[in-house]
């Protein structure tokens, strides 16, 4: 009979906890599993940035993977030595096993766990950026408060190549300047995620995380950069302003035909690998801007030519001196009452025959022309921080405008723009716009090019030939600039010498006596192929004129993109133009 | 008067030879035969879910700690080796033979006993319940006591009288004096979960053996009031926060309310099937402290969910169903006195420790029977069942 009653009591007991079990589990688990999923963590897979190329395909910048090491001295404090464990559990132990691997002394980390735990501090760096090889094997070792995060740093195996132009990432691997920044959307990709769960100690559960994102990589974006060309261009450069103790210098080169910018170096440059000493805030070759004299005079050649004011053997009288709006205007070379050609005003770059075409002209049309040619507008590069430079409208010419502004002077350019105008004339007065990306690369590697780039005619190519034509006798020997002749190959360019607006300092906004020295042309020029302009500004310690400091760079650089990319000569001579009458 | 000194037929005689060991597997009178099968099957069911669920439960640390991620579950293993083989000895010596060793069993209890609070006695977890020996082993003498109890009781109120009459009053004081002094050595460990445990055994055998009504209730009054208004002035701060936890389940769950937090928040989050085994978030990430022993039950409840946890209270209904079915079909007084002890064992002592996972019952330190981790508590159990298996053998023999 007791035993009956047993029986029922036993009964009660198994209802009593099932039926717990089932309100607990059946009727109120949503309550629960919220709180089971405590202590968990999104954690950020990072996504691997997509690496910057040059024409080639030959990596300019690249993401790796790395690692940081991190300790936690919170969990490490609460870390208990088992009997029998043989496996590191207090800050001394865990500072023996991890310090040899990551090459520090044990004492130091033992010594930097032992003053975080002591200030009651939750995280610590031990080391940063490692390979993830070598964290692979730290975190075997399965340590109590000692973990890694997955990182990735930017290297580029070429240093201060296109340095500019490649711009840097930030710590968070953020584009900050240059294509980096440019291309940020394109190469960034998107960081993918996890949840990780973490055990009552605070160390990662492996088995856990239900929830996971692959972070999708970014793409990679190919350049018009010419890597080898880019790095002798930024040799000569360098070595150049050096030489001449200028402030800075810069080359282009560029493709007339696509508008595709095969060098862009500057000096100084830095090294992005190691930010700490250059100038890597901008990139001189667009975000500087100056007069760019005497290379102005084509514009106002091809407008005089266009509107048939002159042609190129249009006999012009130029005094030794010639005064406009009370301002007295000087050749560059003082000389008695010549009768020069037109082509022979450009040759000798006479800024009074410039002047007298240009009163003829008028402000309105030069304007107009200069605008065409791209001046006055960023050059569509794409690059940050392009300065567009500063061209006045004519309502806002003073008297003296038309005795400066068609020689290049009381505007500002930078180089590109200045390429450009030399690249239309090389292109048959067709502009096209310059670029600097080809085009971006998927994972597979197959390339989505960049849409064509925009095109206009500002001349016609008559115009465009004629101009060549009278620039090839800058390089001849009667010109200004025959230090820019490249042995085989028919040259056309100009020179460049104006006095130099300081950018900085105490002379800024005014002439600081120092010089831009410059000189821009194209080869071949009976069929041109590239446009080259070299840059020097700041110049005059140690010579200045554009056809003495400049058109020699001119001549190696665009000597060597004519033999990389196997241009061959015509083996035709160039016309003798008539530059002067007696 | 049951004679019980010349047994009419022996479970273990030898047949006559010619017969085939299969055949003799098989006879109606082997012990095998006799062997109450489902109890079994359920015993080493509930042993080899405790498995899962210890390796579940200590495979994250031991690894972390660079041991062996299997090192509980082998132990675990032999643990159930060893109570296995002590459970065959006390099933096949005939247990109205044990009644002569009951008073060995209970004196060597009570020197257990004495001896945890001795110098040889250790603090784990608290409860000075420990005997540490060397080679990493480690005894609970409480644990064995229970069992004593169980004999030592059935024997003072089977032996005395005959089937017809019931205990008299003098009977009752006696077994109550018997129990008194290893409870009182309980008492001074202390070990609030077994002392319980004990109550209700002596409350359980007394209800059985048909003694007095008025002793049965009048003890259990005693324990009420004795628990009402007395305990809250004997027992120390913790304990009485067990009780509070019991009353608010959300106070302090940083403190003292942590251990039945987290076990309310891996069973509760269970659901139906559980998060899987080894994927258990609580369990994992080891929350819940003690959770291969007394907690072992919140590894269920949340990798094996509702079907897990009622698994294991089902296997333990049908343990307990079976050994309230022995005792009822027990012919002589001892051998029923023997089952009834222990299913009140068993039936408290799961009752508390899946209660207290499921914030029902206060937290105390009570192991599962069969499915938690340790072996004193095990080779009890095992003994426990064994000789449940051996007064099983010797009904049938009728």
């Amino acid at each position: 009979m007791r035993l009956r009653s047993g029986l029922v009591l036993l009964g009660v007991v198994v209802l009593l906890l099932a039926s717990r079990l089932v309100q607990l589990q059946g009727l109120q688990p949503a309550a629960y599993a919220d709180i089971g999923v405590q202590r968990t963590q999104d954690i950020v897979l990072p996504a691997m940035r997509g690496q910057v190329l040059d024409r080639n395909g030959s990596p300019l910048a690249l993401s790796v993977v790395a690692m940081n090491i991190y300790a936690e001295p919170r969990t490490i404090a609460k870390a208990t030595c088992q009997k029998g464990a043989t496996a590191p559990c207090d800050a001394q132990s865990i500072a023996a096993a991890v310090a040899p691997l990551l090459g520090l002394k044990v004492g130091t980390v033992a010594g930097q766990l032992a003053a975080n735990i002591a200030a009651n501090k939750a995280f610590l760096y031990l080391k940063k950026g490692i390979d993830p090889a070598l964290a692979q094997r730290v975190m075997s070792l399965n340590l109590p408060g000692i973990g890694q995060e997955s990182t990735t740093q930017r290297v580029h195996p070429n240093h201060a190549l296109a340095a500019g132009v490649l711009g840097f990432t930030d710590y968070q691997g953020i584009g900050r300047a240059g294509i980096e920044l440019a291309m940020q959307q394109v190469l960034a990709g998107k960081d993918g995620r996890t949840v990780a769960r973490f055990d009552a100690a605070g160390r990662v559960i492996p088995t856990g995380g239900d929830s996971h994102v692959d972070p999708i990589a970014g793409k990679s974006v190919e350049l018009t950069i010419d890597r080898d060309l880019q790095w002798y261009a930024q040799q000569l450069v360098a070595d150049q302003v050096a030489a001449t103790q200028a402030k800075s210098g810069t080359a282009v080169v560029m493709d007339v035909k696509t508008g595709e910018v095969l060098a862009l170096a500057t000096a100084p440059s830095f090294d992005p690998d190691n930010r700490t000493t250059g100038n890597f805030t901008a990139n001189p070759a667009i975000s500087d801007v100056y007069e760019p004299g005497s290379v102005n005079k084509v514009i106002t050649a091809a407008a005089a030519l266009q509107d048939g004011i002159v042609t190129p053997q249009t006999v012009i009288t130029v005094p030794p001196t010639y005064k406009v709006a009370g301002h007295v205007l000087h050749d560059a070379e003082v000389h008695g009452v010549e009768h020069l050609t037109f082509a022979g005003v450009l040759a000798k770059s006479s800024n009074i025959g410039t002047v007298k075409v240009a009163q003829q002209l008028g402000a309105d049309r030069l304007y107009a022309m200069m605008r065409n040619f791209g001046f006055g507008a960023q050059s569509g590069l794409g690059l940050p921080g392009e300065s567009a430079g500063i061209i006045p409208k004519p309502a806002d010419w003073s008297g003296t405008s038309i005795a400066n502004i068609p020689i290049g002077q009381g505007i500002s350019v930078n180089a590109i723009q200045v390429a450009s105008v030399y690249a239309t004339i090389a292109n048959g007065g067709v502009r096209v716009q310059p670029s600097i990306v080809k085009g971006t690369r998927d994972s597979a590697g197959h390339l989505t090019p960049v849409p064509a780039a925009a095109q206009r005619r500002v001349v016609s190519s008559a115009i465009a030939a004629q101009i060549r034509a009278m620039l090839e006798s800058v390089v001849s020997e009667q010109g200004t600039a025959p230090l820019a002749a490249i042995p085989g190959y028919r040259v056309a360019g100009k020179t460049g010498t104006a006095q130099r607006v300081a950018t900085s300092g105490p002379m800024q906004g005014r002439y600081d006596g120092s010089f831009t020295s410059s000189f821009i042309g194209m080869a071949p020029a009976d069929a041109p192929r590239y446009v080259t302009a070299v840059v020097l500004q700041g110049t005059g310690a140690k010579g200045y004129f554009g056809g003495v400091v400049a058109a020699p760079l001119f001549s190696k650089i665009m000597g060597f993109a004519l033999r990389s990319y196997e241009v061959v000569p015509s083996g035709t001579k160039p016309p003798t133009l008539r530059l002067s009458v007696p | 008067m049951t004679d019980w000194s010349t047994p009419r037929v022996s479970p273990v005689r030898l047949r006559p030879s010619g017969v085939s060991v299969r055949e003799r597997m098989l006879d109606r009178t082997s012990p095998l035969r006799q062997l109450d099968w489902v109890l079994l099957i359920a015993v080493g069911l509930l042993i080899a879910v405790g498995g899962l669920l210890i390796w579940s439960a200590t495979r994250q640390r031991e690894m972390v700690l660079g041991l062996d991620p299997q090192a509980f579950v082998k132990k675990h293993a032999i643990n159930a080796t060893i109570g296995l083989a002590l459970g065959t000895v006390a099933a096949l010596v005939d247990y109205r033979a044990l009644r002569a060793y009951a008073p060995f069993v209970y004196g060597a209890s009570c020197l257990g006993l004495i001896a945890v609070l001795s110098p040889l006695g250790s603090t784990i977890n608290g409860a000075h319940s420990w005997i540490v020996l060397p080679a990493g082993f480690q005894i609970q003498p409480s644990e064995f006591a229970k069992l004593a109890i169980v004999v030592g009781m059935a024997m003072l109120l089977g032996e005395k009288r005959d089937g017809e009459s019931r205990p008299r009053d003098m009977d009752v004081v006696q077994v109550l004096g018997l129990c008194a002094f290893p409870l009182g050595l309980i008492m001074l460990q202390p070990d609030f979960g077994s002392m319980m445990v004990f109550i209700f055994v002596i409350l359980g055998v007394l209800a059985v053996s048909g003694a007095p009504a008025r002793w049965v209730g009048g003890l259990l009054l005693a324990g009420v009031l004795v628990g009402g208004f007395v305990a809250p002035h004997l027992l120390k701060d913790y304990q009485l926060n067990r009780f509070r936890v019991v009353a608010n389940p959300g106070a302090d769950p940083q403190g003292f309310g942590f251990n039945v937090n987290q076990a309310l928040i891996a069973n509760g989050s269970g659901g139906l099937t559980g998060k899987g085994l080894f994927h258990g978030t609580q369990t994992q990430g080891r929350f819940i402290p003690e959770q291969q022993t007394d907690f072992v039950f919140t590894v269920a409840g949340e990798e094996l969910g509702l079907a897990g946890g009622g698994g294991i209270i089902l296997l333990l209904g049908v343990v307990l169903w079976r050994g309230l079915r022995i005792a009822s079909q027990a012919t002589d007084l001892f051998g029923r006195l023997v089952a009834a002890g222990v299913v009140s064992w068993f039936t408290f002592q799961s009752f508390v420790n899946i209660g207290m996972t499921l914030g029902i019952m206060p937290v105390t330190g009570l192991p599962l029977p069969f499915v938690s981790y340790g072996g004193s508590a095990m080779f009890a159990n095992l003994m426990a069942i064994g000789l449940l298996q051996n007064v099983h053998m010797r009904s049938r023999e009728m």
